[in-house]
């Protein structure tokens, strides 16, 4: 009887990358019969032993029939303990063993046949985790799990489960792999999905065949769109990359509203004028430009070619957020035109807001903030100051010209502020800062051009392949083009095509075909 | 692949195989889901553990995940002392307090296992602030340079000769008569800029789509 069963179970081994014995058709066939034959009720006694059979099958090999069989023991256990998490599913447990293993083996091909079953078992996995407070565990499988999956751009349910994770467990780098990705697609609706594809497919686009009827998520409101952003922003904020959740807080606070705006889109809006002087010493108006105002002079005349961020949020959106952050506002004011006493007073008065806001941590960070912009600003004026000159026009942590010292020389070391330090002759002499670039040595100064020059070239090469790729999508290569011309000369000809062969002979023609339905 | 179960013997031979501090980090990160479900009562184990994975972050210069990581240990293994030794350089680093560092490395009493990773930490860090001093001085004087390196501040000021000579080692000269020491700038290539690619991979992705 078991041998029979794991027959049929280990009928349907998945596809080695780039097979060819079997073709789409009937692998996509054995595959919807296999699935068919899971959904049977009582196909394994509910006596069995899991090990039984989750031993016999592969994870990557039979994914689906492991799927399957897992799910089965899961409910059998759940039902048997009458508890959502029973020991055995907890981290530890023989089935959440099976589990991780499963969520870092499967074959991807396999699942689309299955998807909602394997997010229920991302879900089942996670609450566990968070059940036993080792909410750490569930993370790094979520990801591996949806790095397996690979969904290309793809926000699911799934995405936002990963970031709620990364921040109750305090794990931060783990996440990165999946906030990294750039998304730009929703499942999209059964509706629009182009029929031309089978899912077994190598060479579908994940975004035809992940669809809503497929369950790859759960069902997806503006909120959690939001939320995603939010969360994601705040992992970058615990890393200190400014840049990444600067970009992440665009997309909430320019998020398209009708009326009411969402209390996520405010909380955004406060870290975001904290993040922004927390990261550049202003308010600055948009993402894009803040990410690429650093990497070269070159790029610095797009800043004129892109609307501020003020320009991209509705004036009603905007009229609420100027209203409910105020605080932040006056902060960010005083910060702004180095009024360190004004500054300090609106922080004082903000104290209850802050920690309302669970923003006391950022704050705290504007005072080091503060005087490193200071002494950045200074080189637009000076091109060298002793350590005395600085700490009378900076502020706030440093007492003595030796703790300025200390602090100017970690931000030169660190490579924030451009400048050179020099000590004068005598031992208690003077430091000096030199903040004008021709003070750099030679030395220095090729090697800065020679690190411009790299970052260039990697700019220039990044936007070749965008421009392939987007000549791909668009049609608009070469060969495309050239093959446009030939269909246009063969449908004046279309006698001797049909005769010749040809037209049919095209397995480029096909995917020509498939492209214009993307 | 499954990894062998995390004891104390699998964890210094994983210490002292790793090839580099990326893989050091690599494999202990694969490890701590292991240490996830050990029982916090075995102190010994996850102490040295944690330790050695707190400093595969800083060999890493991975600081803001080193903080994250002290927030997420168990709470039994954050009183004893290697991680609390942990949590006193961590602060140090933070602050970028030189002279704290190199005294916590040196004179706090770490695990006799652990020696070597913090051992190598110490050379790490000392590199990389040679470095940074090299690119930010263009004049530094003696005592100054070797509180930044580790070295005794008292005897490089009294123009001590074996620490002049470390010095000038590295290709920086020295000046008797002003008594300053000018270092020769590290040319070093740049880290590949990853931000950059992604930023422009944003754009030419919402011009395709």
């Amino acid at each position: 009887m078991m041998s029979d069963i794991l027959t049929r179970l280990s009928a349907v081994p998945s596809r080695p990358h780039g097979a060819t014995e079997t073709t789409d058709e009937t692998y996509d066939r054995q595959l919807r019969d296999l699935v068919t034959y899971l959904k049977q009720p009582g196909l394994v006694p509910s006596t069995t032993d899991p090990n039984e059979y989750l031993q016999v099958l592969s994870p990557s090999t039979h994914s689906l029939s492991f799927l399957y069989l897992l799910r089965f023991h899961i409910q059998q256990a759940q039902k048997r303990t009458k508890r959502d998490i029973p020991d055995v599913l907890q981290p530890g447990g023989i089935l959440w063993k099976w589990a991780v293993r499963f969520l870092r083996s499967f074959d991807p091909i396999q699942i689309r046949y299955s998807i909602h079953e394997w997010r229920q078992l991302v879900e089942v996995v996670a609450s566990a985790a968070l059940t036993t407070s080792k909410s750490f565990l569930a993370l790094k499988v979520t990801r591996d799990a949806l790095e397996q999956l690979g969904l290309c751009g793809i926000f699911t349910s799934t995405h936002l489960l990963l970031v709620r994770l990364a921040l109750l467990s305090s794990s931060y780098t783990y996440a990165l792999p999946i906030t990294n990705q750039l998304l730009y697609h929703f499942p999209t609706d059964a509706d629009h999905v182009h029929h031309g594809y089978l899912s077994c497919s190598e060479h579908a686009p994940t975004t035809t065949l992940v669809t809503n009827a497929s369950g790859i998520s759960s069902k997806l409101t503006h909120r959690d769109h939001l939320q995603y952003f939010l969360y994601s922003a705040m992992i970058y904020m615990a890393l200190k990359k400014w840049d990444e959740a600067c970009h992440c807080l665009n997309a909430v606070i320019t998020s398209p509203t009708s009326n009411a705006v969402s209390k996520i889109m405010v909380e955004a809006y406060k870290k975001w004028i904290l993040v922004n002087l927390l990261g550049y010493g202003k308010v600055i108006s948009c993402s894009i430009v803040v990410s690429l105002h650093d990497v070269g002079a070159w790029l610095i005349d797009l800043n004129a070619q892109i609307p501020p961020t003020s320009k991209m949020i509705a004036p009603h959106v905007m009229r609420v957020y100027q209203s409910v952050a105020r605080p932040y506002i006056s902060v960010a004011e005083a910060f702004e035109k180095g009024e360190l006493q004004k500054m300090i007073t609106e922080i004082d008065l903000g104290q209850t807001m802050w920690q309302a806001d669970k923003n006391t941590g950022l704050v705290s960070q504007l005072f080091e903030a503060y005087d490193k912009f200071v002494i950045v600003k200074l080189g637009k004026t000076f091109s060298a100051l002793t350590m005395a000159d600085v700490l009378q026009r900076t502020s706030s942590t440093a007492q003595s010209p030796l703790q300025i010292e200390e602090f100017v020389a970690s931000l030169v070391m660190s490579g924030a502020l451009r400048a050179n330090l020099s000590h004068t002759p005598h031992e208690n002499g003077t430091t000096m800062l030199r903040l004008s670039l021709g003070s750099r040595s030679d030395t220095c100064r090729q090697e800065h051009i020679r690190a411009e020059l790299i970052r260039a070239r990697t700019a220039l090469n990044a936007i070749a392949q965008g421009v392939t790729q987007t000549d791909q999508t668009l049609e608009l290569s070469r060969e495309n083009l050239q093959f446009l011309a030939k269909s246009q000369k063969w449908s004046g000809n279309s006698d001797k095509i049909s005769s010749s062969g040809e037209a049919g002979g095209g397995g480029d023609i096909d995917e020509d075909i498939m492209g214009d339905g993307q | 692949m499954d990894l062998p179960p995390l004891s104390l013997d699998q964890l210094f031979a994983v210490l002292s195989t790793a090839p580099t501090p990326a893989d050091l980090y690599k494999i202990l990160s694969d490890y701590e889901e292991q240490a996830c479900l050990i029982s916090p009562k075995e102190v010994e184990l996850l102490s040295a553990f944690y330790t050695i994975f707190f400093f595969s972050h800083l060999l890493t210069d991975q600081i803001e995940e080193a903080r994250a990581l002290t927030k997420r240990m168990p709470q039994p293994i954050l009183q004893t002392d290697s991680v609390q030794n942990c949590l006193l350089l961590l602060r140090a680093v933070w602050q970028s307090k030189h002279a704290s560092i190199y005294k916590i490395l040196r004179e706090l009493p770490w695990p006799e296992r652990a020696q070597s990773v913090v051992q190598s930490y110490e050379n790490h860090f000392q590199q990389k602030t040679l470095k940074e001093v090299s690119n930010s001085y263009e004049a530094i004087r003696p005592a100054a340079a070797a509180t930044y390196l580790g070295l005794d501040p008292t005897l490089a000021q009294q123009g001590d000769q074996e620490i002049i000579q470390r010095f000038t080692a590295c290709g920086w000269s020295w000046d008797p008569e002003t008594q300053l020491l000018h270092p020769k700038p590290v040319v070093s290539a740049p880290p590949k800029d990853n931000g950059l690619q992604r930023e422009l991979s944003r754009v030419m992705a919402l011009i395709s789509h």
